[in-house]
């Protein structure tokens, strides 16, 4: 015991005399979770610039404008009155949709022949574009009703009269899980996972390329300390400060950014400490391998965004070709970013997060495995002849 | 003079072919990320929200009211359910997304006209899911009142015609511009394969200075007589070069196999790119700069390029962002370039918009540059 700590100790010291190292261990994640967190406060798409081209100019086309200008999911902009404007809008971006109402709308409608708004909405991000066709929906819905009970009004029916009539089969929408549509809820802490990931990997996995440049990775190679405690001393800070700041991490996404952070400590505990634990593995088996921290930092660095996209948390798996998602099932980020939904977000017990559970133990124990089992021979590198960065060395600023 | 800035241009594309790290990285990365995210967004268009109907009453009504509701657009129907509880379950497992429960004695209420109450659920959990499934259950919701208060003002003796006035709805049609399938493919795609060919430029990029100062060989180059100038010039000449031409091969396969949207003309598009690949060449540079060392250097590059795409309002809108954040967006030339594949890719949006886009990317490159050049020969 008295080893791994004399171990963990010279690698705190290595942490706190490495200024970049340190802000990346203690540092980045909060402030990438800040960035983040920042992003998405708002949570919720509102206010969507929508233009309203009235041809007709009539009683019913200006309450159509007006259903649009009393939703509070769009804001009307009032200086475009023609479809050029309106294409124009769109095009550079002042308008994410457009109400076009066409000539004598009102006079055709009375007379039933076929007359139609036209509801134009940007889907060239479909962020926009899907909550822009969702309000939209809603708008007419609404409007639609209301015509209803004015015209069952002029037929002299009573309120209640015309809310039995109208509610005869009312379909009610209950949205479980993110009943306002908060992006904040969907997205943030699932670009948390990715953080700690992330910067996780990235710190452990430079601390044996570290000796190696230093030329001390000779020093622990044939020091009689079994590679076992040589692993558990080097990555127990890291394991600490990764779980450090997942904690840390969560308790802002709950207190700042107002993100729903439900369902039960333990297992979020729970989740969190495997995940660390294959993080930390992984980062340590990588760096026993690589051959320097340049070549760890540029492969490492690439691979948050894949591994974010391939694990179906925004896209959906069901959607996914099955070989993604298998690949997406190798991965940790993939069970700990779905689980971890699945317990804060949906609030379900254990019962449903033994699958991910299972897997991210497994992985931990393979990655600690694999971790531990390095093997305590100096082999030296052969020459690469004109390699450049490839050896255990990368350009240094002379002194 | 220009053979000696093609010899360090030479020499530069020899050192980065004999970084083998590097080299597999500017040449596979971006290529491996955009087949990696067209076979993840292959189905395109999120069809078949997986939906089950809970029906209670099991009568003729209830049946043919889930028939309906059954061929809603973008919803497939995956299970009859029994009860609530089993569609609570399926929901939590994410096996079903949308559950609509028909209540007991539906068919008996809606005959004697009495209130009927029809539920849907939606499992809010994954937003992409939520707003497809809730604008599917709007159009169904709206069609199925109508046509309940008809047969409700019928049985009160109205007449059929008067009765069909009275839910004559607004008719609307709509039409989403841009990207008319609603393509995730379209949207997505080309903007993370270009994210990742970002960083591995940035990667790159960020050992122009410190990959020749921080080797032995900068004594010889100093003692060499050549100006610091010509030196990262034509270094970096050769680097841009080699950005533009991982990029190509990008835009083949994504405009001209895949198919993806390019409204704007291809020259005026590279035009585009040229100009970011320019911009992020500088801040590689800058990075490159100050660093004591390659690994720092890598770690400044990469410190703004990854969550550069987060903050270009590329997915999330920059108008949903707070003001603040949107100032420091605009710092980033990855906001201007992402926003600008929006505009011009999608929209056309004409050389007036680009050409301000570009300036603001030269701009920072400008600012980038110079801090960099004063860093280099204060050296």
């Amino acid at each position: 015991m008295r080893q791994i700590l004399d171990i963990a100790h010279y690698e705190m010291l290595s942490i706190f005399k490495e200024k970049i190292l340190f802000l990346m261990v203690f540092l980045v994640p909060l402030g990438y979770a800040a960035l983040f967190g920042a992003t998405y406060v708002t949570a919720i798409l509102g206010n969507v610039p929508v233009a309203i081209v009235d041809l007709d100019d009539s009683r019913l086309s200006r309450e159509i404008a007006a259903a649009f200008a009393n939703s509070p999911h769009f804001k009307v902009v009032d200086d475009i009155r023609t479809y050029r404007e309106l294409e124009e809008g769109m095009k550079n971006g002042r308008l994410r949709a457009g109400v076009v109402i066409p000539e004598n709308f009102e006079q055709e409608m009375a007379r039933h022949t076929l007359t139609r708004v036209l509801a134009i909405y940007d889907g060239s991000n479909l962020i926009w574009g899907y909550n822009t066709r969702k309000y939209i929906r809603e708008v007419f819905n609404d409007f639609s009703a209301s015509n209803t009970a004015s015209y069952l009004a002029g037929l002299g029916y009573t309120k209640n009269e015309i809310r039995s009539i109208m509610d005869t089969v009312s379909l009610n929408t209950e949205v479980w899980y993110n009943p306002t549509f908060s992006y904040a809820n969907f997205l943030f802490l699932g670009l948390v996972m990715m953080i700690l990931h992330q910067i996780g990997l990235l710190s452990v996995s430079l601390t044996i390329t570290r000796e190696k440049e230093r030329k001390t990775w000779l020093q622990f190679l044939s020091a009689p300390v079994p590679a076992w405690k040589i692993f558990a001393g080097k990555s127990l800070p890291y394991f600490v400060a990764n779980f450090f700041n997942y904690a840390l991490l969560l308790w802002f996404a709950a207190r700042f950014i107002h993100v729903k952070l439900s369902g039960s400590l333990p297992l979020i505990l729970l989740l969190g400490f495997l995940y660390d634990l294959v993080i930390t593995g992984a980062g340590f088996f990588i760096s026993t391998h690589a051959p320097n921290s340049l070549q760890v930092t540029r492969y490492v660095m690439l691979l948050s965004v894949p591994f974010f996209m391939i694990s179906g948390y925004t896209w959906p798996a069901t959607h996914i070709p099955a070989f993604i998602n298998y690949l997406a099932r190798l991965l940790p980020s993939t069970w700990m970013a779905l689980g971890f939904r699945q317990v804060t977000l949906k609030e379900l017990d254990i019962s449903y997060i033994l699958p991910h559970i299972r897997a991210l133990g497994l992985m931990a124990v393979l990655a600690v495995l694999l971790a531990v089992n390095f093997t305590k021979r100096l082999k030296p590198r052969p020459e690469s002849g004109t390699e450049i960065n490839g050896g255990a060395s990368y350009p240094v600023r002379w002194k | 003079m220009l053979n000696q800035g093609l010899a360090i241009m030479r020499r530069e594309v020899f050192y980065l072919c004999r970084d083998r790290g590097l080299r597999h990285i500017l040449l596979c990365g971006s290529l491996i990320g955009l087949l990696l995210f067209y076979a993840i967004y292959s189905a395109q268009v999120l069809k078949d929200i997986p939906a089950a109907i809970v029906d209670l009453d099991n009568s003729s009504a209830s049946r043919e009211l889930a028939e309906k509701i059954s061929k809603a657009e973008y919803l497939k129907l995956v299970a009859s359910l029994e009860s609530y509880d089993d569609l609570q379950e399926l929901i939590k497992q994410g096996r079903v997304i949308v559950g609509i429960v028909i209540p007991e004695n539906f068919a008996r209420d809606v005959a004697l006209g009495r209130q009927a109450r029809v539920l849907a659920v939606i499992d809010g959990s994954n937003m992409i899911y939520a707003t497809n499934a809730s604008a599917a259950v709007l159009t169904v919701t709206r069609t199925i009142s109508a046509q309940a208060g008809v047969s409700a003002l019928v049985a009160r003796g109205v007449q059929l015609k008067q009765a069909q006035e009275a839910y004559q709805a607004i008719d609307f049609s709509e039409e989403p511009w841009f990207n008319p399938a609603l393509n995730y493919a379209y949207f997505l795609v080309l903007a993370l394969a270009l994210n990742i060919w970002q960083q591995c430029c940035t990667l790159a990029a960020c050992l122009n200075v410190i990959g020749e100062r921080g080797m032995k060989s900068w004594l010889q180059i100093k003692a060499s007589g050549i100006s610091k100038f010509k030196f990262f010039t034509s270094k970096s000449l050769a680097q841009i070069l080699i950005f533009m031409a991982i990029v190509l091969p990008l835009y083949i396969l994504a405009f001209g196999v895949f198919k993806l949207p390019l409204n704007c003309s291809l020259p005026a598009f590279l035009l585009f790119t040229l100009a970011f690949a320019i911009a992020i060449h500088s801040i590689g540079t800058l990075a490159s700069s100050f660093a004591r060392n390659a690994v720092d250097a890598a770690r400044f590059g990469m410190i703004i390029a990854l969550p550069s795409f987060v903050l270009s309002g590329y997915t999330w809108p920059l108008e949903a962002m707070p003001a603040y954040l949107q100032k420091a967006a605009r710092i980033l030339p990855q906001t201007w370039f992402f926003q600008g594949i929006n505009y011009f890719a999608f929209k056309d949006a004409g050389w007036n918009l680009m050409s301000h886009f570009i300036l603001a990317m030269l701009a920072i490159t400008a600012v980038c540059y110079g801090a960099a050049a004063i860093l280099i020969a204060r050296d």
